[in-house]
């Protein structure tokens, strides 16, 4: 005990004695492995915050839009590289574009692929940045090109 | 028999605070097996109700091992705790006066209803402990920390964030007005 019964008379001891009874009883019936055990569980809960649904949808849905821009991005060049205004090293640029996955090219492919890269893109007619949203297509055009992608 | 948890070596607060600091669950136990009785009877002196009292020690260590990082030994750790169970009680105070269901005081008075309870605790503690309800806080917990838990006044400065002399003010002022209430 470290207390100091210098500045106190003698009257404040059943003070004293009283308040070191309050609440005695209340915590002898504090059952301390349960408590311990429930401090535990809530700090284990507290370390790894239930997360909203939002939370793990969001990056899921960013990951699906880029592909289907991709997607969407090779299939136009796609189609006018089948009109004969590409050349072969940039179909094999457009493959990987469409792909996302390099590791499964021969060194021949992948050497063919970074020749591509430093060509420059032959366009015959411009194309609007707004016509490589997925937002900016009707239903029936995105059924259409999923259709011809399947192709 | 499935094997025992292996047991964890005697150890002081501060080494306890370090490996749980490491991630070592049993300190954080250990730590709450220690003081658990400490802090339930000071949250019961300065007027949590009893049916919150579990609640009320356990949200106390929680906050106590989610910041334990900013004790820097300042202090005794159980007095730091204590500290730290004031603010619980205190904001448990206010979402019950928020929801203006049972006002705070009623309740204190009647978590002793037991009349065998209250008779073996005696007629002087039930009067003190509704005192205590009637202090302001820092009266309450300077008297509590002091006559409680039998700490010096510049432990009780530092814990309640005033000095040694401000709190031997408010402990003769908690004093004097318990003694008028108890007479």
């Amino acid at each position: 005990m470290t207390y100091d019964h210098d500045h106190d008379n003698l009257h404040d001891e059943d003070l004293r004695q009283a308040a070191r009874r309050v609440g005695h009883a209340a915590a002898e019936r504090l059952d301390l492995e349960k408590t311990a055990q429930a401090v535990l569980a809530r700090l284990r809960a507290g370390d790894s915050p239930a997360r909203s649904p939002m939370h793990w949808l969001a990056p899921a849905w960013m990951r699906a839009a880029a592909v289907v821009v991709l997607m969407i991005g090779a299939g136009i060049l796609i189609g006018r590289e089948t009109n004969g205004t590409r050349s072969p090293r940039t179909a094999a640029t457009i493959a990987v574009a469409a792909s996302g996955e390099l590791s499964d090219f021969t060194p021949g492919q992948l050497q063919d692929v970074m020749a591509g890269l430093e060509e420059p893109v032959e366009i015959t007619s411009p194309v609007h940045a707004g016509e490589a949203g997925v937002e900016d297509l009707s239903e029936p055009q995105l059924q259409s090109l999923l259709k011809a992608m399947e192709d | 028999m499935p094997p025992a948890e292996p047991a964890l070596a005697p150890a002081d607060d501060a080494q306890l605070i370090a490996a749980w600091q490491s991630g070592d669950e049993r300190a954080a136990a250990e730590l709450v097996r220690r003081h658990a009785r400490a802090v339930a009877r000071f949250l019961a002196g300065a007027g949590a109700p009893e049916a919150d009292l579990d609640d009320l020690v356990q949200e106390t260590f929680i906050r106590a091992f989610r910041a334990v990082a900013s004790f820097r030994s300042q202090c005794q750790f159980r007095t730091w705790l204590l500290t730290i169970g004031g603010n619980a009680l205190k904001d448990l105070g206010r979402r019950l006066a928020r929801r203006r269901v049972v006002p705070l005081d009623e309740r204190l008075e009647s978590r002793d209803g037991d009349p065998h309870e209250r008779a073996v605790a005696g007629e002087t503690e039930a009067r003190l402990q509704r005192g205590l309800t009637r202090l302001p806080r820092m009266q309450r917990e300077v008297f509590l920390l002091r006559a409680q838990q039998g700490l010096e006044y510049g432990e009780i400065a530092v814990a309640l964030g005033t000095t040694p002399g401000a709190a031997r003010v408010h402990y003769h002022h908690a004093v004097k007005r318990l003694k008028e209430w108890l007479q």
